[in-house]
């Protein structure tokens, strides 16, 4: 193969002074910086790029833009793997490694493509039929080799090592699409006075002006406008960046890709995906030239006729000599004389009987053979294009030909606008869809609204900058724009009417979908458009059926005898162009996927050892390394010292809430389902809170410090929940009540010493602190000062255990968990984690998140005698409803395991002794721990109220492990009945 | 990013918090002004610079004073009758950004428009940096303070760090 | 996304809010006892196609609960006002 072969010696928008090198499917080529993937694989007379979705058949360079069905690509290896991108849009890059797709063992020769074996098997219909059916057991053994056979490219399962960013960005005026139209529209919002950001997928600005010559009017004309905008500061001009999607608020999803002018800089992302907050948006995001329906029109050199224009004039590339253009509009003659003025021999086949007399004349003088009422009917040759047979009025001939442009009209692209539910319209003059009315925030212009002409794009796109500034009231006077008129005549266009004969006649390429199928679907009763879409895939691919959509409409209103506009049109979803999973995501992986939550005693807690945990967003100790050899072992070892001498828990994450005012207590005995008015200064109280349903909230203990000012402390999961519900309460319910809640979790550092011992660790650490029983009494309060920090002690156990919860400023937080841990060695104390914590209060009956778990009552927690006769608090009325207090209700019961070798566990269902054990049983455990205290496991466990009979038998059963064992009800209360571990 | 324009500083930062009582804030207002010796701001998101401290106000009826780092915070007595005050003296720490590359840095943390009058310098803006609530004061044209919850901080710190 | 005018702190992006429900449903007071009230107001929800009233909080923000008019069809806010109806 000859280097660039096919690239002009002039011409075009490449830096021939920056040459490129790149490969595709391991052979070096080189191109130059301004090519696309797709124009210097032209240059250098690639013409087969890949293999088709099903049939494998052999493809080539379609379209020149987002739109590009065929020529998807793989690049990179390994985390980098990127499958499916379309030649058309990546811009050339040195060292770039491209792999065509879907072909095995090679793109030349592949082996599937000997097909007609396999064709039978994918029309549409095939996988409804074959597996959704009596037969679809049959997937199972065919997937594998469907799979395998039908298919794109493979993405890496490696991590990606790249950067991706996410960033949030605003403007007054948006305009996604940097053609003629959408320039001129910034241009005028800009000079309005509106802060502007103009989106363009391409590295360069111009849309549809890049086919035009690059040194005739249309390139002055932009290079004027281009220098305009960049001397606003107030204008963004962002390249490479696609808009896939338009949400609610006018916020814009955009993707950009890094630049490809030289290698990746430190830091830089490969993809940012911007969240834009527009007040207006501009849509001036053009139309997308339609290709023809004739058998085999998907032969490689078949090529849409206004990418073939860019190719020559953008890229200066000349990919055929002998050339049939053929149209059914006006727009596609131009390509005909582009190409003809390049040396080519061109011959016009015009499906219309008269073309305008003008565009007759000017073939004529150039020497552009001209054939109207004609159209291709068939291709031959098969990795490129060699010959055309041709119907006309005369009947039918041959022509050799090794390029084929297609212009079957032009669709507006309508896609973004219809993502916030504008249908689009249907316009007869120039038979497409538009969008339909906007509302007042936007805007379109130009070829999206079916104004192909470029000097009505111009006109158009000012007069919607103008527009859209003024709606974020910025009007300040604008200049007309210059004037560009590259005299395109717009007249009447035919539609064409898909020709099948031969071999097959493709309506989207990307999913192998054709007329066959199409009659297919038309025949079974497949008729509306989104059936149509789900019985033969039409659309479904990666390019979203951008050439496809309006062809198949086309061909399934004329089976129906209808209309296009009756026969419908798809509803268009983000995301309009691909966008990778890892540039939505962003920097936000690893360690930054959620932020997490560090107490005051983080560090000391890794220090010492701690096995950390993730609860919520929260980092805790699970378990201390020294207690044990793994978390069952660490966590007996550390209950045991618990109960025997005494543990150091940090309890930071408990939510903290600061509740004052005048009518506080009054507050809290509505919140509460238990009384806290009478609650007498510096005493804490256990309180439980409910829904408005009656179903049990949160629990926790709340401190009174003074007559008007109470210290709550919630569960650490419901901590926000519970805040957000006070402050719901506070602004909807009871205004008139004045009280100031606010949140003071990150205030405190919290710790809390439990076990026999504590009492003397305490004293020990705070020498001049009373801590007799008289003085600091269970349920006491203790405030002062410590190291300059407030200090505020409750004795308070979760444990079972004599215990105190110790607060402190979180800046002292480490300072005073060493001083307890020094003053506490003499007494055995060790920290303990959470999973020891959590056990102790299994040992002690105490309720949880598994029990408190948005289902159960007061009284199915045994809990219902701390409310006694009291009424008119959150949730009293409801709980109180018949099925609630239904006899056979799942309530609070203890379970001990009675075999020996045998252990509880937490989901387990119960049965009763000799129960068939199927369906939901009779209740399930909902916690479960060793107990050392007991020598067994122990467990907590809902079961159906009617015959939960303390000592009498249950069979919890394990499906997920296969386990069956008995155990006996017995009081949830495993530990210490009486409390008296607690009081003395 | 290479080498950006953008420096980062973290500090303790102690607050004080004080809420007037719905029904009682022209009073409650008037006596805090008068005990502070300055004006309150008006509307949510001014602030009002004094002495040794920033006055900010974070809803309609609640107000925080920022205290400049190094200064003790403490509570502020407040007639019961008008509102309250709570010390946030120990659970927030401050991140001072400042650099030619803060805007740039910024909209990768927040969704916050540099550039509306909303956020000028001066004002202060509560929002969400990877789903924290955290306080913006615009100190300057190219700096600004952000105030986080304390046990998040080093999460934020990590973030903005990578930026 | 949603963008929600908050009265005291401007135009944000919903994920500063917080849902909370249906808010053209009127609470009981406190010590109204009646069963069907309650029931009412826990349970019976008009579900609209068009306008609908509901309780938003801005929550990593100003923390005030707000009252959001919007649009289920097409999710157009039409107004925003503060849940409390504040005295001076």
């Amino acid at each position: 193969m000859n280097a660039q072969n096919k690239r002009l010696p002039g011409g075009g928008r490449i830096d021939r002074s920056y040459p490129v090198e790149f490969s595709f499917d391991g052979q070096k080529m080189a191109g130059y910086r301004g090519d696309t993937l797709a124009s210097a694989l032209l240059a250098n007379g690639v013409t087969l790029v890949g293999r088709s979705f099903k049939y494998h058949r052999p493809r080539g360079i379609l379209s020149a833009g987002p739109e590009e069905p065929n020529a998807l690509v793989t690049l990179g290896t390994a985390g980098r793997r990127e499958p499916n991108l379309p030649a058309t849009t990546l811009e050339l890059g040195e060292g770039m490694a491209a792999e065509s797709q879907n072909r095995w063992p090679s793109l030349a020769f592949d082996v599937q493509s000997v097909n007609g074996l396999f064709a039978p098997f994918l029309s549409a219909g095939f996988y409804y039929k074959t597996f959704m059916g009596p037969t679809r057991r049959a997937w199972k053994v065919y997937e594998h080799f469907i799979r395998k056979a039908a298919g794109l490219g493979r993405a890496g399962t490696e991590p990606d090592p790249d950067r991706y960013e996410v960033r949030h960005a605003f403007a007054d005026v948006a305009i996604v699409g940097g053609g003629p139209a959408g320039l001129s529209a910034a241009r005028a919002a800009a000079a309005a006075g509106a802060r502007v950001a103009l989106i363009e997928q391409d590295f360069l600005l111009g849309g549809q002006l890049l086919a035009e010559r690059s040194d005739g009017a249309a390139a002055s004309w932009l290079n004027q406008i281009e220098a305009e905008l960049k001397s606003f500061d107030t204008v963004t001009l962002m390249k490479r960046t696609s808009a896939f999607g338009v949400y609610d608020g006018n916020v814009i999803g955009l993707v950009e890709q890094r630049d490809q002018v030289g290698p990746p800089r430190t830091g830089e992302a490969r993809q940012t995906v911007t969240l834009l907050r527009a007040r207006s948006i501009v849509f001036a995001t053009g139309a997308i030239e339609r290709p023809m329906v004739f058998a085999n029109n998907d032969r490689p050199g078949v090529m849409l006729a206004s990418a073939a224009r860019t190719y020559l004039n953008r890229f200066a590339v000349l990919p055929g000599r002998k050339v049939i253009v053929t149209a059914v509009n006006d727009g596609a003659w131009r390509t005909a004389f582009d190409y003809a003025a390049a040396g080519a021999e061109v011959t016009v086949a015009d499906l219309r009987a008269a073309p305008p007399t003008a565009l007759v004349a000017e073939a004529a003088r150039i020497g552009v053979t001209v054939r109207t009422a004609t159209r291709i009917v068939d291709l031959h040759g098969g990795r490129a294009v060699r010959g055309a047979t041709l119907a006309g009025p005369y009947g039918q001939s041959e022509a050799a030909c090794d390029l084929v442009c297609v212009s079957g009209g032009w669709s507006p692209t309508v896609h973004l606008t219809s993502h916030l539910g504008v249908k689009p319209r249907y316009r007869e003059d120039i038979d497409g869809f538009v969008p339909g009315a906007f509302p007042a925030d936007r805007f379109g212009a130009g070829a999206m609204m079916g104004n192909y002409a470029t000097a009505d794009a111009i006109e158009g796109g000012h007069r919607a900058g103008v527009e859209a500034a003024s709606f974020c009231g910025k009007s300040a006077p604008v200049s007309a724009p210059s004037k560009l008129d590259l005299g395109e005549t717009i007249t009447t266009m035919l539609r064409e009417i898909p020709s099948a004969q031969g071999g097959k006649a493709f309506v989207d390429f990307q999913m192998d979908v054709t007329t066959k199928d199409v009659e297919l679907a038309h025949r079974e009763g497949y008729e509306a458009v989104e059936h149509l879409k789900r019985y033969t895939t039409l659309g479904m691919g990666t390019d979203q059926g951008k050439t496809s959509n309006f062809l198949a409409l086309s061909a399934m209103a004329a089976l129906r005898g209808a209309t296009v506009p009756e026969t419908g049109t798809t509803t268009f979803r983000p995301p309009f162009t691909p966008v990778a999973i890892g540039a939505l995501a962003g920097r936000a992986t690893g360690h930054h996927f959620k932020p997490f939550r560090r107490t005051p005693m983080h560090d000391l807690h890794l220090a010492n050892g701690a096995d950390m945990l993730e609860v919520g967003l929260w980092m805790r100790p699970w378990f201390y390394k020294q207690s044990g050899a793994d978390v069952n072992e660490a966590y007996v070892a550390e209950m045991r010292n618990v109960r025997q001498a005494a543990g150091l828990m940090d309890i930071s994450t408990l939510g903290k809430i600061d509740v004052q005012g005048p009518d506080a207590a009054t507050f809290l005995d509505r919140v509460y389902a238990n009384g806290f008015a009478k609650l007498p200064v510096g005493r804490a109280r256990y309180g439980v809170m409910l829904r408005d349903d009656g179903i049990v909230f949160d629990d926790g203990t709340t401190t009174r410090l003074a007559e008007n000012r109470f210290f709550m402390t919630t569960s650490t999961a419901k901590a926000a929940d519970v805040l957000s519900r006070l402050e719901f309460l506070l602004d909807t319910a009871w205004p008139e009540l004045r009280v100031a809640i606010t949140s003071v979790s990150d205030e405190w550092a919290a710790m809390s010493v439990a076990g026999p011992k504590s009492r003397a660790i305490l004293g020990a650490a705070f020498p001049s602190l009373d801590v007799s029983n008289e003085a600091l009494p269970h349920m006491g309060l203790h405030e002062s000062q410590w190291e300059g920090c407030a200090l505020r002690i409750v004795r308070l156990s979760y444990s079972g255990e004599r215990a105190y919860e110790i607060y402190v400023g979180a800046t002292a937080g480490e300072q005073l968990w060493s001083r307890l841990l020094e003053a506490g060695r003499p007494f055995d104390l060790k920290p303990y984690g959470v999973e020891a914590l959590g056990a102790l209060r299994v040992e002690k009956g105490h309720v949880a998140g598994p029990e408190i778990d948005g289902r159960t009552t007061l009284d199915d927690l045994g809990l219902g005698r701390m409310v006694g006769k009291r009424s008119s608090f959150v949730g009293d009325v409801l709980r109180r409803r018949p099925a609630l207090l239904a006899p056979d209700r799942q309530r609070l019961v203890g379970l001990e395991c009675i075999e020996d070798g045998k252990r509880l566990r937490g989901g387990a269902i119960l049965f009763l002794p000799g129960e068939k054990a199927h369906g939901h049983g009779r209740g399930r455990i909902t916690s479960v721990t060793f107990s050392p205290e007991r020598g067994h496991y122990v467990g907590l466990a809902l079961l159906a109220g009617d015959v939960a009979t303390e000592g009498s038998e249950v069979v919890a059963v394990y499906p997920m492990k296969a386990e069956t064992v008995r155990a006996r009800i017995v009081s949830p209360v495993f530990l210490d009945p009486q409390g008296e571990r607690l009081h003395g | 990013m290479a080498s950006p324009d953008f420096s980062l500083s973290v500090a303790d930062c102690p607050l004080i918090q004080v809420e007037g009582w719905d029904g009682m804030l022209g009073q409650f207002e008037s006596s805090l002004s008068a005990a502070l010796g300055t004006k309150l701001p008006a509307s949510v998101g001014e602030t009002v610079r004094h002495k040794n401290f920033v006055i900010i106000r974070v809803a309609p009826r609640r107000l925080w004073l920022a205290l400049d780092d190094g200064t003790q915070g403490s509570s502020l007595a407040i007639d019961p009758d008008l509102g309250c005050s709570v010390c946030l003296g120990e659970g927030r720490m401050r991140f001072s950004l400042a650099g030619a590359d803060i805007a740039s840095i910024l909209s990768t943390c927040i969704a916050v428009d540099w550039h509306a009058p909303t956020t000028a310098p001066g004002r202060a803006v509560q929002t969400s940096f990877h789903h924290v609530p955290v306080l913006l004061i615009r100190t300057s044209e190219t700096s600004c303070d952000l105030v986080a919850p304390r046990s998040f901080a080093r999460s934020l710190q990590d973030w903005l760090a990578d930026g | 996304m949603l963008r929600i005018e908050c009265p005291c702190c401007g135009p944000r992006d919903h994920d500063e809010f917080r849902y909370g429900g249906d808010a053209s449903v009127s609470r009981p007071t406190h010590d109204d006892p009646d069963p069907e009230a309650w029931y009412a107001y826990v349970y019976v929800r008009k579900n609209p196609a068009g306008l609908h009233r509901e309780f938003w909080q801005h929550v990593i923000g100003c923390r005030q609960w707000l009252v959001v008019e919007r649009d289920t069809r097409n999710h157009v806010v039409s107004s925003v006002t503060f849940a409390r109806t504040s005295r001076a």
